[in-house]
């Protein structure tokens, strides 16, 4: 099993679309830096319209907290896509190139083969998330200087500096959770549907449907508190005026359960389908 | 050895594969021999385990943790990686310990140059068969199954892979199943022959006989064919310095020395096979 999660992790870092993947991650992170750096007190100011007649604001809104909440929002689609796509792409390619097909020539195990894929997957993202977590951090607070933060969920709220800090890393760490959960759909649709454009296409409307039915609510006590969709945005919950833990952890646990499921569903499907 | 027997595969309504017995012993090669979407590579797949067989069963005699190796199609390799990177990955996935070394006697095996390190996307089609013959070899296999190896190559690479392959029968004892829609690719190296067409096995048994039992017509050639008359019995139709004679296998060897007694010096005597005959005779 080593050796197989070896070779994956190999053959991820030796193919030039993994690092286009991160470096389009890259980007977006500095576009949005030099799209907050220009329009950031704008943004600030329209929040703030109103409460600046009866309260006084000291100090630039526009800061490295602010900066790395807005980062964090690429975690709604963008991270997820890039993830799923290039996760998917671990094993559509080996369906195009036939190489899966010389694989299972090997006396190789086929759910062993798959399951490191899964594994694989799960480190890559969580390394990306890591990395775009650290990046973030260090030029957002390097170059726009540490600050309060201010969110607005429902309701405007404030955070000092180094509660911001606390909050955005537990954020990071939650939003993780849901990518390693994208991460995973993806590829066990790549176990379904085989090919890429196929596989790319349900991706983006896996997540572009979770994001929907996140949005919605139906007023149903089980929908909201046990469907996947809602489970994905708890990153969010660390910006409420007191964290909700009890809900964070069930929420957690329960995209766990999912993720879990999902993945035992491809490495059933990869199991007992044919190769080729 | 390798032994199928009465293979039987469906892919929905239409029966690709339909009691299908093949063996194959140490040291053999066997050739496959159908047209295309005859059933070779279904069966290919099933013997490799790819793919389940609706009924039927085979048996490969091996003690190794590796059985049977091959390639399927064409060969199919990490394009982005070198062939040193290729074995290691291949190899490791399978527990096989990889050295330097190891990889240069195995590159060495099949004739590839062991100093490129460039992807194997820049490899010539036949140095790819060769590199997915060095993979399928990882684990000393003890049965080697090539699906249409000399598809695409250039006569060049045609002759180097036909060597490589009896050399890999004769010196390392490997079973060898060859798969290809071109007779004269396959009479040329291997012991036995099996003919499938549309799922069925219609015609089995040692190439030389059946080459024999279906050939009505050879291909001669010599320099000053027109002047003979012992070739005008056998209803000669002259094409350039070569003539296509009806006769039968036994009287082939009396007509070349008949022609040497008329001074007439055969470069060539080549069968020609009658393939409606191989391909719709002898049902099995």
């Amino acid at each position: 099993m080593k050796a197989l999660i070896r070779a994956e992790i190999f053959k991820l870092f030796r193919q030039g679309k993994t690092y286009y993947a991160l470096g389009a991650l890259f980007m977006i992170e500095a576009v949005v830096m030099i799209s907050a750096y220009f329009e950031g007190n704008n943004i600030i100011e329209i929040l703030l319209d109103n409460l600046r007649k009866s309260f006084y604001f000291e100090g630039t809104l526009v800061n490295g907290s602010l900066l790395v909440y807005l980062l964090l929002n690429t975690l709604w689609f963008h991270l997820p896509l890039i993830l799923m796509i290039v996760v998917s792409g671990t094993l559509t390619s080996e369906y195009k190139d036939r190489t899966l097909q010389t694989v299972m020539l090997q006396p190789v195990v086929k759910w062993k083969y798959i399951l490191s894929k899964y594994i694989v997957a799960i480190l890559f993202t969580l390394v990306v998330v890591f990395f775009l977590a650290l990046s973030s951090f260090a030029l957002s607070y390097g170059i726009f200087g540490k600050g309060d933060l201010i969110v607005y969920l429902n309701t405007l709220n404030f955070f000092e500096s180094s509660e911001a800090i606390y909050r955005l890393r537990w954020s990071f760490a939650s939003g993780a959770l849901s990518m390693v959960f994208f991460s995973v759909s993806s590829l066990t649709i790549a176990v379904i549907f085989k090919e890429a454009t196929k596989t790319w296409i349900i991706v983006a409307f896996f997540l572009v449907l979770s994001n929907i039915l996140l949005k919605i609510d139906f007023g149903s006590n089980w929908y909201n508190h046990f469907f996947y969709a809602k489970m994905n945005d708890t990153w969010q919950y660390f910006f409420y005026n007191t964290i909700p833990w009890n809900l964070v952890l069930h929420n957690s646990l329960l995209l766990s359960i999912y993720t879990l499921v999902t993945m035992g569903l491809g490495l059933y499907i990869f199991h007992k389908k044919d190769i080729g | 050895m390798i032994v199928g027997t009465k293979l039987s595969k469906s892919f929905g309504k239409r029966k690709v594969l339909d009691e299908v017995s093949i063996h194959c012993a140490a040291g053999e090669i066997c050739g496959l021999l159908g047209a295309n979407g005859a059933g070779k590579t279904t069966l290919f797949k099933i013997l490799f385990g790819l793919i389940t067989p609706d009924s039927g069963s085979f048996s490969i005699s091996s003690n190794g943790v590796k059985p049977i190796g091959g390639i399927i199609e064409k060969p199919a390799l990490y394009e982005y990686l070198n062939a040193y990177d290729n074995i290691k990955v291949f190899g490791s996935i399978q527990g096989v310990p990889i050295t330097k070394s190891y990889v240069e006697m195995l590159l060495h095996k099949v004739g590839l140059p062991t100093d490129r390190k460039d992807p194997v996307a820049h490899f010539s089609l036949g140095m790819k068969q060769r590199l997915g013959i060095a993979i399928a070899l990882l684990n000393n296999p003890s049965c080697l199954v090539l699906d249409e190896p000399f598809s695409g190559l250039d006569p060049l690479g045609v002759s180097a892979l036909r060597n490589l392959i009896v050399e890999l029968a004769e010196k390392e004892n490997l079973a060898i199943i060859l798969s290809s829609h071109i007779i004269e690719e396959l009479s040329r190296i291997c012991h036995t022959l099996v003919v499938i067409k549309d799922g069925k096995i219609v015609n089995a048994g040692p190439s030389q006989q059946i080459i024999a039992n279906n050939t009505d017509t050879y291909a001669i050639c010599a320099n000053n064919l027109l002047a003979s008359d012992s070739i005008k019995k056998y209803n000669p139709v002259f094409k350039g310095q070569c003539v296509q004679v009806t006769i039968a296998a036994d009287k082939v060897s009396e007509l070349i020395q008949d022609l040497h007694a008329e001074n007439i010096f055969v470069t060539s005597c080549t069968p020609e096979i009658n393939m409606e005959k191989l391909f719709e005779t002898n049902a099995l």
